[in-house]
């Protein structure tokens, strides 16, 4: 009994400390606002030797578009984006995600002691079909962006245009126009 | 006998059934094609001058046609379906209301615009339980069915509308018009089936007009939504949802649908006597139950027609606020046609 008594005092000790040793954690830092995409586009850097000044070139089109889609950021944002920032619409869709699955569940137990082996092997057979679609559509998928920017130093060089797609961010503040290009180090010599 | 058998045949004209059926159905086929076609191509051409006057003249007529419709299709006792009826009333009156009040709350700050998704969302809920219950009740009037996949399927579809309750909406405003086809799909299959084959294969046409509207207006520029009826126009079709999609054939489509919905409920149905003579009551079954009020019924119709007229003049002196006004309140034609489609199953 005094050996349980001490071991407990012991412990709760301990415990209380560890809420010393968590108050001397620095706050977390606070993490910097994230640009929100609002349109994407492809982007084309054509080194020219006449020029003074650097230009921006926008067809009439795009600017358009990005007008419009400057004009819809309050409003609509990503279906993604809806779903990320309202935890209560996401419980409640799972929620009814996990009735649907388990009353289905009931159902085909029940409808296999029947005859609706049709049925079950066509929706076994939906799904398949689906699956093999997404792992596909997956398998297709394009090469990330920055590989297209990888030859932008060399193509700077030798005075080559180089294209890649481009997310037109809107960030807060005053600052100039920014361009951000996915360039990852080169392998050095002898790495490989 | 002698004299019979010697009669010229040749000079006497076609009149074998199986002739005449051949002939009808043709002539079914290419009036179906040719009003597809024509509507997809005003559609396509002026949609927001095709939607505007398409509203305007069938909007109110075809709610009177389905009102008609729905009255003779009312059993005269309502008998093993007396549930089902009473569930579906109250679903449609409730739900109407619920979504009467859904602006009137909003415009009276009772929540802000944040919490819309979700009062959508919970009245899409609500429909489709609804709907899942009268699929179920309907099911258990026949032993012979199992219709109990209706409700993970109900649920299934409640997961999708949480998760974007504007997209469903949406998605209810596109399907709501190929309903109607449906109702004509099986009037045909009662009262001509010999035209039910063509029909079944011109509605193959409907995907490939489809697919020809979106290919072909997919890459066109949005239309100017600079004043207040082509931005309502825009709206109601899903441009503010989709951002990425032109206008243009957002609006295209929506329109071609309701044409197609307005020509059915006002031509092809009373053409082969889905709603029986239209200015007779003695086609509506509650009309001859004993007890029952058939002056009532022609008041109820005729008032109706009033209604029609007033909608007109609505139109004609305010154009957008009563097209708001009109498809807040359509919404209950759009909950009616749900149980009388179930009972034609």
């Amino acid at each position: 009994m005094k050996r349980t008594l001490i071991l407990s005092t012991a412990i709760c000790a301990l415990l209380a400390s560890a809420i010393y040793a968590f108050g001397d954690i620095a706050r977390p830092k606070p993490t910097p606002v994230e640009g929100k995409t609002i349109f994407y586009t492809g982007l084309t850097i054509v080194p020219d030797a006449k020029s003074y000044e650097a230009r921006l070139q926008i067809s009439q089109e795009t600017l358009k578009r990005l007008q419009s889609a400057g004009a819809n950021t309050g409003g609509s944002p990503s279906v993604v984006q809806n779903v990320m920032h309202s935890s209560t619409r996401t419980i409640v869709a799972g929620l009814f995600m996990f009735l649907a699955v388990s009353f289905a569940g009931v159902w085909f137990a029940r409808s296999s002691q029947r005859r609706n082996h049709k049925a079950i092997a066509a929706v076994l057979l939906i799904a398949a079909v689906f699956g093999i679609g997404t792992v596909l559509v997956r398998a297709n998928a394009g090469p990330p962006g920055y590989i297209r920017w990888q030859n932008l130093p060399q193509s700077l060089k030798d005075g080559k245009a180089t294209s890649g797609g481009l997310n037109i961010e809107i960030v807060p503040g005053d600052e100039n126009i920014k361009l951000i290009i996915p360039l990852r180090n080169p392998p050095k010599p002898g790495e490989e | 006998m002698e004299r019979t058998a010697n009669l010229p045949l040749a000079a006497w004209p076609v009149a074998r059934p199986a002739d005449r059926t051949r002939v009808s159905a043709r002539l079914f086929a290419v009036s179906l094609i040719a009003s597809a076609c024509l509507s997809a191509a005003l559609a396509s051409w002026l949609p927001l001058q095709v939607s505007i006057v398409t509203v305007f003249l069938f909007a109110g007529p075809h709610n009177w046609f389905e009102l008609r419709y729905f009255l003779m299709r009312l059993p005269a006792r309502f008998g093993r379906s007396r549930n089902f009826f009473a569930v579906a009333f109250a679903g449609i009156g409730l739900l109407t209301l619920g979504y009467l009040a859904l602006p009137a709350l909003y415009y009276a700050n009772v929540w802000s615009g944040e919490n819309w998704p979700v009062a959508i969302a919970t009245w899409n809920t609500l429909l489709l339980l609804w709907l899942a219950a009268l699929v179920i009740m309907r099911g258990k009037q026949n032993s012979r069915r199992d219709w109990s996949w209706a409700l993970p399927a109900a649920f299934g579809l409640c997961a999708v509308n949480w998760l974007v309750p504007d997209l469903f909406s949406l998605a209810i405003v596109y399907l709501h018009p190929l309903v109607a086809l449906w109702f004509l799909d099986r009037h045909l299959r009662r009262t001509r089936s010999e035209w039910l084959q063509t029909y079944r294969r011109c509605l193959l046409l409907l995907p490939l007009l489809i697919v020809g509207m979106v290919w072909q207006l997919s890459g066109t520029p949005s239309l100017a939504d600079d004043n207040g009826l082509a931005w309502r126009i825009t709206q109601h079709a899903g441009g503010q949802l989709l951002p990425s999609v032109s206008t243009h054939l957002l609006v295209s489509m929506h329109v071609f649908l309701e044409m197609l919905h307005y020509g059915v409920w006002i031509i092809a149905l009373p053409l082969i006597g889905a709603s029986g003579a239209i200015w007779s009551t003695r086609t509506i079954p509650l009309t001859r139950r004993r007890g029952s009020f058939p002056k009532l019924i022609v008041a109820m119709l005729i008032c109706s027609l009033f209604v029609v007229a007033v909608l007109w003049m609505g139109f004609t002196f305010n154009y957008p606020a009563t097209r708001d006004i009109y498809f807040a309140v359509a919404m209950a034609h759009v909950l009616a046609e749900a149980p009388f489609l179930l009972r034609m199953l």
